[in-house]
């Protein structure tokens, strides 16, 4: 197959996947733009000097400033890419069925499968690749427009360094390269086969609990951080530098495929207890929905469930910061200053996680939508039977919610858990004494005039932060609820008669 | 008087008009075929009696009362209990076994699921795929998938049966063996069909035919142009086979 | 068809006279037309004189002669062929229909061609219906139900003829009369 050809088939298709191709690309630039920005705090060079005077002086943020603050920094700038690419993740589910139909075709005029598999990869490599272009774009162009230092000369965000190209040049292309190999992991059912539909009759294994495993593997990960920098301290050594943030990450990572995949095993277990306690049409319906297609939880939930992760996390550390500052307040102690510094870092963290929700939302819309449409003929004749389109509607909820409030407490569980292992812990602060002398420094002098402090023994125990969970939870909450509501909606549309019509 | 009834009945889809003034009686126990070329309006006929479409103008009457004024609350009650649809495909809900997708209207009305299964099972069993109860539509033919369709329609023991196009999915003998057996039920029963197809081997399996013709009932029965068509005196010139 | 090979295939069943093979004929052919005893005999004696079929024994039993006849090698031999030989599909196009549509348009008007194929389309029709009720009958045997079938078929296609042809009755009468 020549590359036109190739090119031609792949955009092959109606205004869906005009969409889909540009909100792939749309979550492939937002990803880049926090890549990049991650790899430039990254990319900060350290002067030389020991623990605390090697800062560099040149930015007005201590998250740059401090060479110890900027790992945590960069990995929660990556952190920002999960939920834009679990949104990309569903963005691939819009006009599935359409699309599947399609490469079925081009299987059933002859088409090989590693062909179609080709096709796919170019479609998401391509609108990826529009995407990490247009995020490079922003970046050089951000990077310029926002390079404004103060009246000392110093500077808001690093926009005097830049990651070295080929490292630039990694994000660019590896992120399309990656798009196009979960394009075609997606598609491998529909690729091998061209009667596409095939897979609608094909039983699935029912899920198993495993995913609880991986959970546990984020805390764990998150649990090694404060071991392995006591094993390098007491060998007077730094740590790799990205060790840290890569433990961080995978920890982060591992915790949330575990909290997805495990949303399938809770939609499937939702199914069965429904089915076999629940009454009624609706909730029968609902059930068997679940059962039969249990991953439909983890794609359409995915990334909300993300961000509720992140937002569990980020209700951890605030609680952990509060305790600390509570205690250095007790032992009158340094941060005094940057409490503030401090609360409002978090506060962006806790933006972050709440524009996350958002989008997740809108992810959540696509894909509900997506999937009352693909099956409007089947409601429509239910309709037209007599099935009460409410009976219809709350089956969709009890889809919607049966497996999506089990999952969100467990992602709020597993952000929790990240953080609390490390920053849960109650901490013991005071319990040493200094020396004390008022006066100039002639008559500090004599040793004699010191006075010693005894600084009582403190003990804080971070309170769990109930009330920002219970906020996060009830937030994602809404996000499902208002996103059943717009599905009502187009179920009303998609129940028209004019389905039913055979032409 | 016959229990269903259509007066003048109008209806539209934006500027198209559909049906311009049919008027239809289907006494009871009555077979009612409904024929006529594509886009004749007849689908649109079939979904006014059965109170799924409200019709613009004119009257659909059922014992009576009339059911176009009546909410879509009271006319889906309707549909559920004393109707029954059937379509040509995509009615069976993929994800229910046949036995679920047969229980349905039953669940719906408030039948306790043990007893609603075991109703789908026996109407199953009539229908000669009672051996795949548990089976979803997915794994079965087209033929088996509108049995279980026909065995839905029937299972609330309805009075009337609305049928479109039926067969349309289904090759010769499948069609013919549901046909043949959805019309041996309703014969049994006492139940009326009003049965949409565009064959005239299928509607051969009706006491009557009506033909549509843009939008009207088509006097000459036989969908040609009137102007064209000299009305001959009654009385066949030529036995047939 | 011939009723000679109906007949050959029914002895092949074994012997019978005259009387079980008509009843067995209106038994296995249900919607045929009837056959009578004289058209039975005088088959069975041109089977008989072409060596086809013997007489195998007589019994008078209080009434009419009753003369069992059995199937010869050279009976079994014919029937085998009969059986095997496929027919010819349609070899040429004859049709009472056909023939009367054609012979109106040459004699009669346009409007006489029309009145013509429209009566006989509604005919077609209501026969179409009766066979059909009984293949819904619920006392209907398999034997009815293939004998109508075919019949539904063949009333079917000929329906389809008689609506095309009303379509095309113009033009074709512009053709006949320029």
């Amino acid at each position: 197959m020549r590359p036109g050809v190739a090119l031609r088939l792949a955009l092959a298709g109606n205004r869906t996947d005009t969409v889909r191709v540009v909100l792939t690309a749309l979550s492939a630039a937002l990803a880049s733009l926090a890549g990049l920005a991650a790899l430039t705090v990254l990319a900060i060079p350290t002067p030389p000097g020991g623990r605390g005077s090697n800062n560099s002086e040149q930015y007005t943020n201590a998250l740059l400033r401090e060479p110890g603050l900027r790992g945590g920094t960069a990995v929660a700038l990556l952190l920002l890419a999960v939920p834009v690419l679990a949104l990309a993740g569903q963005c691939v589910r819009l006009g599935a069925p359409a699309r599947d139909r399609r490469l079925a075709g081009f299987r059933l005029a002859g088409a090989t499968p590693g062909q179609v598999t080709g096709l796919v990869a170019v479609e998401a490599g391509l609108a990826s690749l529009l995407g990490t272009l247009a995020g490079l774009g922003t970046y050089l162009v951000g990077r310029v427009l926002l390079h404004r230092p103060d009246a000392r000369g110093l500077l808001p965000l690093p926009t005097d360094v830049l990651p070295s190209p080929p490292v630039i040049a990694a994000v660019v292309l590896g992120l399309p390269v990656l798009a196009g190999l979960v394009g075609v992991v997606l598609l491998r059912r529909v690729t091998a086969t061209p009667l596409g539909v095939v897979r609608r009759t094909r039983r699935e294994r029912a899920p198993r609990p495993w995913a609880g495993l991986l959970i546990l593997a984020g805390p764990t990960a998150f649990g090694l951080l404060a071991p392995i920098n006591r094993w390098y301290a007491d060998r007077a050594q730094d740590p790799p530098a990205l060790l840290e943030p890569a433990l961080m990450a995978g920890g982060a990572l591992a915790a949330l495929v575990g909290v997805v995949v495990g949303t399938g095993w809770l939609s499937y277990t939702a199914g069965r207890l429904l089915h076999r306690w629940g009454r009624g049409a609706a909730v029968l319906l609902a059930a068997r929905r679940l059962t039969a297609d249990p991953w439909a939880g983890s794609r359409t939930l995915a990334a909300l469930l993300a961000a509720v992760i992140v937002g569990a996390g980020a209700a951890g550390l605030r609680a952990s910061m509060i305790a600390d500052m509570a205690a250095n307040r007790a032992t009158g102690q340094g941060l005094a200053g940057g409490e503030d510094f401090y609360l409002n870092t978090m506060d962006l963290v806790d933006r972050a996680a709440q524009l996350a929700v958002a989008l997740a939302a809108g992810g959540l819309v696509v894909a509900l939508v997506e999937g009352i449409v693909a099956r409007r003929r089947t409601y429509a004749a239910l309709v037209a039977s007599g099935v009460p389109r409410s009976v219809i509607g709350r089956s969709v909820g009890w889809q919607a919610l049966a497996p999506a409030v089990p999952a969100i407490v467990l992602a709020l569980a597993s952000g929790l858990l990240l953080i609390w292992g490390v920053a849960g812990r109650p901490r013991t602060y005071g319990a040493h004494s200094f020396q004390v002398c008022t006066g100039d420094a002639v008559r500090c002098a004599d040793p004699s005039v010191l006075r010693t402090v005894w600084v009582p023994e403190v003990v804080v125990t971070p309170e769990l932060p109930w009330a920002q969970l219970a906020w996060v939870g009830a937030g994602a909450l809404v996000a499902v609820l208002v996103t059943v509501g717009v599905g009502l909606l187009f179920l009303r549309m998609s129940t028209a008669v004019e389905e039913l019509r055979t032409g | 008087m016959s229990r269903l009834q259509a007066r003048d009945v109008v209806r539209s889809y934006g500027p198209t008009p559909a049906l311009r003034g049919v008027s239809l009686d289907v006494a009871d126990g009555e077979i009612v075929a409904v024929t006529g070329p594509s886009g004749c309006g007849k689908s649109t006929l079939l979904h006014c009696l059965a109170g799924i479409l409200r019709p613009d103008e004119g009257a659909v009457r059922w014992n009576g009362e009339r059911i176009d004024t009546w909410p879509e609350a009271a006319r889906s009650r309707l549909r559920r209990t004393e109707f029954g649809v059937l379509f040509q495909f995509g009615q069976l809900v993929p994800e229910l076994t046949a036995a679920e997708n047969v229980a349905l209207p039953l669940l719906l009305a408030g039948t306790g699921r043990r007893e609603a299964g075991r109703a789908a099972g026996e109407w199953l069993d009539r229908f000669g795929v009672g051996h795949l109860a548990d089976v979803r539509p997915g794994a079965m033919s087209g033929g088996q998938q509108q049995r279980c369709a026909t065995a839905r329609a029937l299972v609330t023991g309805p009075r009337v049966i609305f049928a479109d196009e039926p067969t349309g999915a289904l090759d010769t003998l499948s069609g013919e063996e549901v046909l043949t057996q959805l019309v041996q039920l309703a014969r049994e029963q006492g139940t009326t069909i009003v049965l949409v197809t565009h064959e005239p081997r299928i509607a051969a399996y009706a006491d009557r035919e009506v033909m549509l013709r843009d939008g009207v009932v088509d006097p000459t029965g036989l969908g040609l142009d009137e102007t064209l068509v000299p009305l001959p005196a009654a009385g066949p010139g030529t036995d047939p086979r | 068809m011939s009723t000679s090979h109906v007949l050959l295939g029914l002895l092949a069943a074994g012997n019978r006279h005259g009387y079980e093979l008509k009843r067995a004929h209106d038994t296995r052919l249900p919607r045929a037309k009837p056959l009578a005893f004289g058209q039975v005999y005088a088959t069975l004696g041109r089977l008989q004189r072409d060596g086809l079929v013997v007489t195998a024994g007589q019994e008078r039993e209080a009434g009419p002669d009753r003369t069992a006849y059995a199937l010869t090698d050279q009976g079994r031999a014919a029937l085998a062929g009969w059986l095997a030989a496929v027919e010819p599909p349609m070899p040429y196009v004859t049709s009472a229909l056909f023939t009367k549509v054609a012979v109106a348009l040459l004699v009669a008007d346009l409007n006489a061609a029309r009145s013509y194929l429209i009566a006989q389309a509604r005919a077609h029709t209501d026969r179409l219906r009766e066979l059909t009720a009984v293949k819904t009958a619920p006392s209907t045997t398999l034997d009815d139900v293939v004998a109508v079938d075919y019949a539904v078929a063949h009333l079917d296609a000929d329906l389809r003829w008689l609506r095309t042809t009303l379509a095309r009755v113009a033009d074709w009468h512009r053709e006949v009369h320029p």
